[in-house]
């Protein structure tokens, strides 16, 4: 089999150009999501609020306070309770911001210095990460060393999956930086998709591929309009948020593999998609777990293990690496890789569905 | 040589047969009629023949090429109508023909002739979207033009059209043909069959009943008659009487000396009467 038709291939993309350009709804979404994406990062703040403030209550807790504020306490503000009722009522209700409490018992003191073990209650809510507990059983055992001298006799472990980025705080506004990106590509698939669709339920394809385009010019022109569209649309954001500084060409490739992986995937929406309701749907299907591993940089804490199994982990992973912690191709590669596999897998399915479903017509 | 040669074609859809060893030609600058109740096979046909469908069995060819071999060189020198409107809404007539212009290989083409002869050269420059559905069948005809295509595939070219964009269409279709292009149309209305086309099949659950001109269809399988109408005090007499019985001119001369003759008409069996004669089914089914 030959391959496309150059001549057609681009008769066919200046045409969806067209049409994309006309369809109010997609081109202005196109733009107002550009400008608002834009508006939103820089509007975002771009420091890092390290404290967290902390409840405490038990006997002589006070005294306990003061010489932890100053060993081993920073970024945490303690606040003493009277009673562990009192904690427990500021903690469920957010009361002064105190996000979790540590119950002391009466004899901590004493049996800090006489050696004895001495179990110290964090309360919580479920909304607490891990890893802020955590942080509370190391603040303890530091408090615990303050007093006595000696260590507690509790010994604690910690495993720290991936790399630890601890010291390497980002702004709210870094970590959107991936998600705002995304959200742009995905726009960009609805928008194919959406063209698709109508190609589809119109039947044009049909009349199109009655001349001599064959199937595989035309899609190969929606995969070069997809492309096209997505990438043109997410370097405009990542200019517009200064992504490109540090490593432009790795950060260019990246989003190039996911404008080539979103097309993939709009090839789907657009095959099963009949009107704008149900693209909408089908767009929704696959942007919904996409979005997880953007989001899971929003949240740190909630993200498991399995997210490195979405298509988009290795684009946001990539992203966020280059632009927040100065990553370069060395890092990156793995990443590259598996989402250039995922892009492979999305193309053998898109491509396969979307040809099916034209033949069916 | 024929210009189409179809032999032994056949499709089925699952389970489902839409078409059943089909056989036929066309020849150089000929109309044939694929006429045919709904499901009876017709579009299954145009779409074999047009590359949109690989038959399960039997052989096409066209312009001297074989289907599905050469399918992108046939499709090069055919239009096609398709029966839906399958143009693009948000795009002028002048720029749908621009397009499709573009796919056959013509960079630059004044399109303006084409439309005026449809009378949309008006609203030409006008979104299709805006169109009524005869200026939209129009249009379809005109795409199906551009490339002077050698063979013509139309699938119910009239359907639903007022009087006046029906006889538009006509008119294309017969100066196509006086062009020298081949034309196969599929319709389920036997007067447009009857007035376009040279010959005629006769479609049923996927098979051809009968191929032949309307004439030889109608000498072959119809019944003439004459119908002769009188007044009789406050009611209306009538009698038909078959020109193929033994004593025709006796009886017209008995039938027209009657007081109170008010009409006397010729008639001849329709394509639709033979039809049913010979499949048992109506073409409106």
């Amino acid at each position: 089999m030959s391959g496309p038709n150059p001549s057609i291939v681009a008769t066919i993309v200046r045409k969806d150009l067209k049409a994309f350009a006309r369809d109010r709804f997609y081109f202005w979404i196109s733009v107002a999501g550009l400008v608002v994406y834009v508006v939103v990062f820089w509007v975002l703040p771009d420091t890092v609020n390290e404290s967290i403030t902390v409840g405490a209550t038990g006997a002589g807790i006070e005294t306990m306070l003061e010489k932890a504020a100053g060993e081993g306490s920073e970024g945490l503000n303690l606040v003493a309770f009277d009673s562990r009722e009192n904690l427990e009522t500021a903690v469920a209700n957010g009361k002064g911001d105190v996000a979790l409490g540590l119950a002391f018992p009466d004899d901590f003191f004493e049996s800090v210095m006489a050696g004895r073990p001495v179990i110290v209650s964090i309360v919580a809510t479920a909304a607490v990460p891990p890893e802020l507990r955590t942080a509370m059983t190391s603040f303890v055992r530091e408090a615990a060393f303050a007093i006595s001298g000696d260590p507690l006799p509790v010994s604690l472990q910690e495993q720290i999956l991936g790399v630890d980025r601890v010291g390497d705080q980002v702004s709210l506004r870094e970590k959107m930086r991936p998600l705002l990106a995304f959200l742009v590509l995905l726009l960009e698939m609805m928008s194919l998709a959406g063209i698709i669709a109508s190609e589809i339920q119109s039947r044009t394809v049909v009349a199109v591929i009655t001349t001599p385009a064959r199937i595989f010019d035309f899609l190969t022109a929606k995969i070069v309009f997809g492309t096209l569209l997505a990438f043109s649309q997410v370097v405009l954001l990542l200019v517009a948020i200064r992504s490109l500084s540090g490593e432009p060409l790795l950060v260019l490739t990246t989003m190039l593999l996911g404008s080539l992986m979103v097309t993939a995937f709009a090839l789907i929406a657009g095959s099963f998609g009949r009107d704008f309701i149900t693209v909408l749907f089908w767009s929704m299907l696959f942007m919904i777990p996409m979005m997880i591993p953007a989001f899971g940089l929003l949240f740190p804490g909630s993200a498991s293990v399995w997210i490195k199994a979405i298509p988009t982990y290795g684009l946001v992973e990539i992203l966020t690496g280059t632009t927040s912690y100065g990553d370069g191709w060395a890092e990156a590669v793995p990443n590259l890789a598996l989402l250039g596999g995922w892009t492979v897998i999305a193309y053998v399915a898109g491509l396969g569905i979307l040809r099916k479903k034209v033949r069916s017509l | 040589m024929p210009v189409i040669e179809v032999r032994d074609l056949s499709f089925s859809y699952g389970d489902v047969v839409a078409v059943d060893g089909v056989s036929f030609d066309v020849a150089d600058g000929e109309i044939l009629g694929l006429l045919g109740p709904n499901g009876a096979g017709k579009s299954t046909t145009i779409k074999m023949l047009t590359g949109q469908l690989r038959p399960d069995s039997g052989s096409i060819s066209v312009l001297g090429m074989s289907m599905p071999e050469q399918t992108q060189d046939i499709q090069a020198r055919i239009g096609v109508c398709f029966e839906e409107k399958n143009l693009y809404e948000n795009m002028s007539a002048r720029e749908n023909l621009a397009f499709f212009a573009r796919l056959f290989g013509i960079k630059k083409m004044d399109f303006d002739p084409f439309l005026r002869r449809v009378g949309l050269i008006d609203r030409a420059d006008d979104r299709v979207s805006t169109y009524s559905k005869g200026m939209r069948q129009r249009l379809m005809i005109t795409r199906a033009l551009i490339n002077s295509p050698d063979v013509l595939f139309l699938d119910e070219p009239t359907d639903g059209l007022d009087p006046v964009s029906s006889q538009a269409v006509r008119k294309v279709i017969e100066a196509e043909a006086a062009r020298g292009a081949s034309v196969i149309l599929t319709t389920h209305d036997m007067h447009e069959a009857d007035q376009l086309s040279d010959r005629v099949a006769f479609l049923n659950e996927g098979r051809i009943e009968a191929l032949d001109t309307s004439e030889n269809l109608k000498l072959e399988h119809g019944r003439r008659s004459v119908k002769i109408r009188s007044r009789s005090g406050d009611h209306v007499d009538e009698i038909v009487i078959d020109l193929d019985g033994s004593q025709v001119g006796d009886e017209i001369s008995r039938a027209v000396s009657v007081e109170g003759l008010m009409t006397i008409h010729t008639e001849e069996a329709t394509l639709e009467d033979i039809f049913i004669k010979l499949t048992g089914r109506s073409l409106e089914a």
